[in-house]
């Protein structure tokens, strides 16, 4: 478990921060100007699996022989190098390898295993290696969110600040009054990035105004998706820019008190985040009377317990109030009334891990990314058999083409591409005739897509598009909250339905009650699980008629499906 | 969302002296942080212990004000607590939608036809606890992923996924 830093310093004014963060990118400096060889690891959630802890303890070991500084670094979304290392020798640029193994370790000190680099740091080939970023996988990039992960060593608050950390709060604590603040956000247009894309400028300007307190702001970084992992990345590589964005949230609507509801299931997000919660605090940048500037924002970290619909906003303020998370109907709005009944503001982790470059260079700066409705930049990330696949910071507004061949690889060797659910359990599946589209906000829902979180799901020929649509209705059917009926008890009918499908038992009827039975969840249920819980189910109907036609006729053409077997009620029952 | 209590779950091998060391360090500055802490508490029993025994709610329960009912309410909702012990070792069997398309509807299948138990059972021995997660455990790459203890194993099949869960059933039942 990590200590927070001991030594560090309570400042209590502008100038201290200034001396401060001064210091810090001397230190910054003296690591990549020194005479050691540098070797940063990427370890993250992806990388540990496949040993990066090993990799680092290899090179750990050879150090001080070898005269190596090594340190650890949040993974940069490239989770097909995992583990990564990049090494700069003194007077060269950094050299990035990929899926290195522990014995590599003195090798790639010794100058071998030239077959694992995939590139260099910087924008000139050396020693007959080309840039890193005119790989594909980077090469569309334009990391905002992103631009330390992978940079700094999460767990060192110095580096962060070295790298420009809480210079969006220091501005919003000493040169911008809480209404330019918000004025910056609106002119960025960023709109929500938690799936349902409102325009934070707008909710912060509501909850700016309300006049009841205390204030509240929530970071909603519960990501309980099956389809997703960004937020826990940005959690693992930059916590401390998440933590400047709620800060300068409360900053900016004048609230008491910020909150972090973290997905129970992520512990090294939570480890990395809580740490940089006790060294910001440590150093005076959250609690009473912050760099001096007179301004008291208090700090509270929650965890989820495993329960998807905790990610709905008020199920997730019922959950921080230590309840069950169950939605409650709207209005009041949470930012009229939410957490503890106060205003609340609530925004996605990715959406306040925006706000410290909005602060500091601008709305304007902001909005020359992204297409006309969509401003900026998305994390996006991938599931299923990609070549190349991980988390990816892009402008939005990206060609889906180039995203799945190019960003992502394609399909692996022996796989074949048969669609891509997007929205995860909101919507449903896309064919490749139809990617020719960009990826934002408004264009995939002509199609039954959506952006959602921007988490996208490959799959291949060997998934059956029923079972599939079964596995995505049953996803809703467990997570559903029992509060209201037709979510309730409408989605196990559906999944009773689909059942009788695979199990070969169905017939000519099933499909249009299906559509009719969806569409009383959809149009009578409370929130937004069940509003759109049918949803994937509809898309892959429309999809892949042909196969929902194949199994009523007695065969699953991808034999995955029980169409012959005895449906007992233990068979049901494994999900 | 969860299994239902119907009888009280029994103590072994929660250490409640522990609990009381733990619960010591929840200071609620008011009624309202009592209230937020008590999922907090919960969930440090459980990562712990591996489940939440009556006794140990009772005294979370008293510490911050609220009731064993509504501590209940709280255990059967969230999918992360358990209210029973769990076995031996214990694994998270990843059903994100990576691992999905990847195959784990397959493994998941498998613990039930051969060792017969499914999301939340334990081997019959004691050996193995599953939970299937209906996450992501953040290692898609590795689909499909299972985390067994601190261990992660990936990219598996129904015969090395077999493997893996008689090793470990074997073993643990030589121990004991
Ligand atoms: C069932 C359900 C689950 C949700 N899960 C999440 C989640 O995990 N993370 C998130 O940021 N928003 C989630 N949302 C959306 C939130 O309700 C809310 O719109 C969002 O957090 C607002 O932040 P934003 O405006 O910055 O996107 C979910 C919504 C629903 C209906
Ligand atoms: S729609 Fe479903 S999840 Fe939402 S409140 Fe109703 S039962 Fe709960
Ligand atoms: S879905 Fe299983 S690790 Fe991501």
């Amino acid at each position: 478990m990590a200590q927070p830093t001991s030594d560090l310093p309570r400042l209590t004014s502008q100038k201290a921060f200034d001396e401060f963060r001064a210091r810090a990118i001397e230190k910054w400096e003296a690591i990549w100007n020194g005479k050691k060889t540098v070797v940063s690891i990427g370890i993250g959630s992806s990388s540990i699996p496949v040993g990066a802890l090993d990799v680092m303890a290899a090179f750990e070991r050879i150090a001080d022989k070898e005269n190596l500084h090594v340190r650890k670094t949040g993974v940069d979304g490239a989770d097909w190098t995992d583990v990564q290392v990049r090494v700069k020798r003194p007077g060269e640029p950094a050299v990035v390898y990929a899926n290195v193994v522990p014995s590599d370790a003195k090798g790639i000190i010794d100058g071998k295993h030239r077959g694992k680099i995939i590139g260099v740091e910087g924008d000139q080939p050396f020693d007959g290696i080309q840039p890193l970023d005119t790989h594909p996988f980077y090469k569309y990039q334009q990391r905002i969110v992103l631009q330390d992960v992978g940079v700094i060593d999460p767990d060192s608050i110095e580096e962060a600040i070295a790298r420009g950390a809480y210079m969006g709060l220091y501005r919003a604590l000493f040169e911008l009054t809480p209404e330019e603040v918000i004025a910056e956000v609106t002119t960025a247009n960023v709109r929500g990035r938690g799936g349902a894309g409102f325009p934070a400028g707008i909710k912060w300007e509501s909850g700016r105004k309300a006049r009841v307190t205390p204030k509240f702001v929530t970071c909603n970084s519960h990501e309980g998706e099956p389809n997703v992992y960004k937020d826990r990345r940005i959690h693992e590589g930059d916590p401390h820019r998440v933590l400047e964005g709620i800060l300068i949230a409360c900053v900016a609507v004048g609230a008491e008190r910020g909150y972090n509801y973290v997905g129970g299931e992520y512990p090294l997000a939570i480890q990395r985040f809580r740490k940089a919660v006790d060294d910001a605090t440590a150093l005076g940048l959250v609690g009473r009377d912050m760099l001096g500037s007179g301004k008291n924002v208090a700090f509270r970290l929650r965890t989820g317990g495993g329960a998807y619909v905790c990610g709905e906003g008020s199920a997730m303020m019922y959950s921080i109030m230590g309840v069950r998370g169950q939605p409650r109907t709207k209005p009041p709005r949470s930012v009229e009334e939410g957490l503890w009944k106060r205003p609340t503001v609530a925004n996605n982790t990715e959406t306040l891990s925006n706000m410290r470059d909005i602060v500091v260079k601008g709305g304007e700066w902001y909005a020359q990314f992204g297409t006309e409705k969509s401003k900026g930049t998305k994390l996006m990330t991938v599931q299923g058999p990609m070549k190349t696949m991980g988390l990816v910071e892009v402008p939005m507004g990206i060609n889906f083409k180039t995203l799945i061949d190019e960003v992502w690889g394609g399909m692996r060797d022996g796989y074949t591409f048969k669609g891509i659910q997007t929205g995860g359990v909101s919507a449903g599946p896309l064919r490749y005739e139809q990617l020719d589209v960009p990826v934002d906000f408004d264009s995939l829902t002509p199609l039954g897509g959506m952006l959602g979180s921007g988490g996208f799901v490959v799959f291949d020929e060997t998934v059956c598009a029923v079972d599939f649509a079964r596995y995505l209705t049953a996803f809703n059917r467990v997570e559903s909250c029992s509060k209201c009926v037709p979510c309730a008890r409408g989605n196990p009918a559906l999944v009773e339905t689909v059942d009788r499908i695979r199990f070969g038992r169905g017939s000519q009827r099933d499909l249009p009650l299906l559509e009719r039975t969806s569409k009383h969840v959809i149009e009578l249920s409370l929130c937004g699980l069940g509003q759109v819980a049918p949803m994937p189910l509809l898309g892959m109907m429309q999809q892949y008629p042909e196969e929902f036609q194949a199994h009523i006729d007695g065969v699953c053409p991808c034999g995955v499906c029980p169409v012959s077997a005895e449906a007992t009620v233990e068979a049901l029952a494994a999900d | 969302m969860a299994e239902v209590v119907h009888a009280p779950a029994k103590t072994d091998g929660i250490d409640l002296d522990y609990v009381r060391t733990l619960m010591a360090h929840f200071e609620p500055e008011d009624w309202q942080e009592g209230q937020e802490l008590i999922l907090s508490a919960l969930q440090e029993i459980n990562e712990h212990f591996g489940y939440v025994s009556v006794e140990a709610a009772e005294i979370v329960a008293e510490r911050l004000g609220t009731t064993i009912n509504r501590i209940y309410g709280l255990l059967t909702f969230y999918a992360d607590f358990r209210t029973q012990p769990r076995g031996k070792h214990f694994m998270l069997m990843c059903h994100g939608m990576s691992c999905y398309v990847m195959g784990s509807q397959k493994l998941v299948q498998e613990m039930a036809d051969k060792y017969g138990i499914s999301d939340g059972g334990t081997t019959a021995g004691g050996e193995l606890t599953i939970q299937v997660v209906n996450g992501c455990l953040g290692a898609c790459n590795q689909s499909p992923v299972v985390k067994l203890d601190d261990d992660y194993h990936g990219r598996l099949t129904t015969e090395s996924f077999n493997e893996l869960v008689q090793r470990v059933i074997a073993e643990t039942a030589q121990e004991q």
